[in-house]
């Protein structure tokens, strides 16, 4: 039996993307153990929270081993807000933290000020550069939920698929092959999240 | 660029919906669950819901709401009322919020932010202050407006923005359900005294009370109780009306 | 002074709800409706109005339901399905109280002409007149009763009876931008559009616990005809709530003289509106369209002239001249209001207490303007009521 899995290391929203999931019909499988990540045909990495808790969790319950191992098996692996800044090399938050280092780069507080004030958190546009089959039926000026402090600097800038403008032009999504990442929430973004979800359940991981 | 919110606010009391003046004299408007399926459809950018009963005795309730809400409902929403320890906040965001209001314990216990958010991440940490002019100042109240606190307003600020404050609810008690306008002369100093998000509370009557916090930016978000639920308005005629005055609002 | 900015094209203000202005000054409504006469192919949604007919034609009691008020849009909608689908459907007429004698004539006439089983739905006026008050009070509109039994009531009438498909008229996209024809292929019926914009925020939930109190008690039931369905259980007769108007150019105008030739379908005038501007009969069948629109206009500043008037600019029948020498008429208190005021038990002042809870910036009304608007020749033939309880507590 092939699952959809999400991700549980004690960290993030999972009930919403449960919810999301249960609502489209598909009845995702919370993954506590190496077993369970090893049954499932696709990943998704929630996330909300400090990046060092993050990884120090995730090497305590030894799911970093097998996360990696369905990466490069080509399976679909989504990564949602501080999930997608964990495929990073290396986080910051609180202090300097390796991450699963799935598509190169580092994570960095987003620079503040009056104007620009952080928490990042609200409704902004993603611009995408380069389509992608997450994407599919998804009208291009809708704006996403945001809400996060850090963002997702990349080495390679075609790992870059979207930015979105707040003071700087961040990455909002990161893609490359079977991973993707998205620093907004789809499962808090209504009727196009959900849309977006519902795509990632049928991806074949390639892009 | 990041679009200005407006958040529908939901009080509950005893599984119901009301909404009063000033604190007081509430009316029912009815049940949370359908509301939050009705704000969903219009595509709120997100909702808040505030339990100020806010017992032990109820806490069970307004679980089972939050948790019937996330269901069906895929957008942000903030729930507060009575959380006083770091274990309201974890069934709270077990149930499905996303952010956690906390008022009078931010006030009594100040730690309790700080251990929250190094648990939970500042992200999910909304503090809510709500105010009246006292002789040409302004004073903290906690517990639901009763009580006068003893720390300074610009105080309040700066310490919680160090313990790790997500963002700031400000609630002007003096303009609560009086439809005549937000008080901006609050969300001014309280602008220029935090670095954090604003979130506006108390006044809305009609949408030029939106547009006139927006347009001058003094806050990055407007919360609204009575508007939505006395009169003929709703969020998606907000939007379309503050489009019109130029005011970025989400795009759906 | 009231100076509210209009769409360039049609006339609409401001005010008008979920209005938007493009860079020139054009509103989202008249962009919608070009796209509409422009760019859709309407051949092919034909197509698929006649698969999807095909898809549920004989599996049940009856083919369809069709919401019926007896206004232009269900009668036409009605008359289209018989004549060229010869479906049979069962007409549901969920009567709002304030049907007029022309609607009923009208209504008997082609039921006969067309043949057809008709079920009525007349719900229990003592609720009506107290969720009336309490929706005006709460929403500064009135219309709570008749908008969510309309569109809920049709639906309970389809679970009960196993009947799938269910079919509206005029999609939202010809007036508002709620829906729009780029973006919306298929406008649906459902629950989604049935809590964005047809229950004024209120379910049916949330009016019993509004209303029910001690010197009122109320049953649960009685909030019934007004309770949407359960979506598990419009799921289980795989239902499917569409606008013929997705599938076929919805022309109100054509629509009308078509009725009117082949089921001598009558007019009749409306309060506030000169007869030459609706001569298609827009909303005859409620006689407190008066006291609806007055309503609209204290809040907003425009009022049916003004949306009649957009809709023949967008269809090119009306000039904008024309259209600025009829809005000077807008505004005169309607001959309905009294009998309003009457089944509620307000007085006028209370009224407009009640109205001005609601402003649409930049529109400020005038209340010492005054004058009335004609009464209708029917206007006497309105249910009035004596000494019997009226709308309180």
């Amino acid at each position: 039996m092939s699952f959809l899995g999400i991700i549980d290391y004690g960290m993030g929203n999972l009930k919403s993307i449960c919810n999301a999931f249960n609502f489209l019909g598909r009845s995702p499988r919370l993954c506590s153990t190496p077993e369970e990540i090893e049954s499932c045909e696709r990943l998704i990495i929630p996330g909300v929270g400090a990046y060092q808790a993050a990884m120090r969790n995730l090497h305590a319950r030894g799911m970093v081993g097998p996360i990696r191992a369905h990466a490069a098996g080509g399976k679909p692996l989504l990564g949602i807000c501080l999930g997608m800044q964990l495929f990073s090399s290396v986080g910051c938050e609180p202090e300097k933290t390796e991450g699963f280092d799935l598509i190169a780069g580092e994570v960095r507080p987003l620079p503040e000020n009056s104007h620009y004030r952080v928490p990042h958190v609200g409704w902004n546009a993603v611009s995408l550069l380069r389509p992608h089959p997450i994407f599919s039926g998804i009208k291009t000026d809708f704006d996403w939920y945001f809400v996060h402090s850090f963002h997702f600097i990349t080495t390679v800038p075609e790992d870059t698929a979207a930015t979105t403008e707040y003071g700087i032009s961040f990455v909002s999504i990161v893609a490359r092959r079977n991973i993707l990442g998205v620093q907004f929430h789809p499962e808090k973004s209504q009727d196009h999240g959900l849309c977006l979800l519902e795509n990632f359940g049928t991806w074949d991981g390639t892009c | 660029m990041l679009k200005r919110r407006i958040i529908p606010v939901l009080l509950l009391k005893a599984a119901r919906m009301v909404k009063g003046r000033q604190f007081m004299d509430f009316r029912d408007t009815g049940d949370p669950v359908s509301a939050a399926r009705i704000y969903n459809a219009q595509k709120a950018d997100e909702l808040a819901f505030i339990d100020i009963e806010a017992s032990t005795d109820n806490r069970g309730t307004l679980l089972s709401i939050i948790e019937r809400v996330a269901e069906e409902c895929f957008m942000p929403f903030t729930v507060g009322g009575g959380v006083r320890t770091t274990s309201d906040i974890k069934s709270l965001l077990r149930s499905g919020a996303d952010k956690v209001l906390i008022n009078t314990a931010a006030i009594e216990t100040p730690e309790l932010i700080a251990s929250a958010a190094e648990g939970f991440g500042r992200q999910c940490l909304v503090v809510g202050i709500d105010v009246r002019r006292e002789h040409g100042d302004w004073r903290i109240y906690s517990h639901s407006g009763r009580q006068a606190a003893a720390v300074s307003l610009a105080g309040h600020l700066r310490n919680m923005e160090r313990c790790g404050a997500g963002e700031f609810l400000i609630n002007s008690i003096d303009r609560d359900g009086m439809m005549t306008g937000y008080e901006t002369e609050l969300l001014r100093v309280v602008r220029s005294e935090t670095s954090r998000p604003v979130i506006a509370l108390g006044g809305a009557g009609h949408f030029q009370h939106l547009a006139d916090v927006l347009a001058e930016d003094y806050a990055h978000a407007v919360a609204c109780a009575s508007l939505f639920h006395f009169g003929d308005n709703n969020p998606i005629r907000a939007r379309s009306f503050l489009k019109n005055k130029g005011i970025p609002v989400k795009n759906v | 002074m009231n100076k509210l900015n209009r769409c360039q094209k049609c006339g609409l203000p401001e005010t008008y709800e979920t209005i938007e202005f493009d860079v020139s000054g054009v509103c989202n409504i008249c962009n919608s409706t070009e796209y509409k006469q422009k760019t859709i192919n309407w051949q092919e949604r034909l197509f698929l109005l006649d698969s999807l007919i095909e898809k549920y034609r004989g599996k049940s009691d009856y083919d369809c339901i069709v919401p019926f008020s007896g206004g232009k849009d269900s009668t036409f909608q009605l008359y289209y399905l018989c004549t060229r689908y010869k479906l049979k459907p069962l007409v549901v007429r969920f009567n709002h109280g304030f049907m007029r004698p022309v609607i009923s004539r009208n209504n008997e006439r082609t039921f006969k002409k067309l043949g057809v089983d008709v079920l009525e739905f007349t719900p229990n006026w003592r609720i009506v007149k107290r969720v009336m008050l309490e929706s005006f009070r709460r929403k500064t509109d009135f219309c709570w009763h008749c908008h969510s039994g309309i569109y809920s009531y049709p639906l309970r009438i389809a679970v009960k009876f196993n009947i799938p498909l269910i079919f509206w008229g005029e999609p939202l996209a010809e007036i508002s931008a709620y829906y729009d024809y780029l973006n919306d292929t298929v406008e649906y019926e459902d629950e989604k559009k049935f809590n964005m914009c047809r229950n004024l925020g209120i379910s049916a939930d949330d009016m019993y616990g509004m209303i029910n109190a001690p010197d009122f008690p109320v049953d649960r039931r009685d909030l019934l005809p007004y309770t949407y369905p359960q979506l598990r259980e419009l799921k289980a007769i795989n239902y499917c709530s569409i606008c013929l108007g997705s599938f076929i150019p919805w022309d109100y105008v054509k629509n009308t003289e078509l009725i009117k030739k082949e089921l001598g379908w009558e007019t009749d005038e409306l309060e506030g509106v000169p007869a030459k501007l609706n001569t298609s009969c827009e909303k005859i069948e409620c006689f407190m369209q008066g006291s609806r629109d007055y309503i609209k206009y204290l809040k907003r500043g425009y009022s049916r002239i003004s949306q009649i008037s957009a809709f023949h600019i967008r269809n090119g029948r009306l000039s904008k001249e024309e259209a600025d020498a009829y809005r000077q008429l807008e505004g005169q208190k309607p001959p309905s209001l009294q009998i309003f005021l009457e089944y509620m038990g307000l007085t006028e002042d209370e009224f407009n207490t009640i109205v001005k809870q609601t402003t649409i910036p930049p529109y400020v009304h005038d209340y010492s303007r005054s004058a009335w608007a004609d009464k209708t020749p029917d206007f006497d033939l309105w249910y009035r009521e004596d000494n019997r309880p009226k709308g309180g507590p």
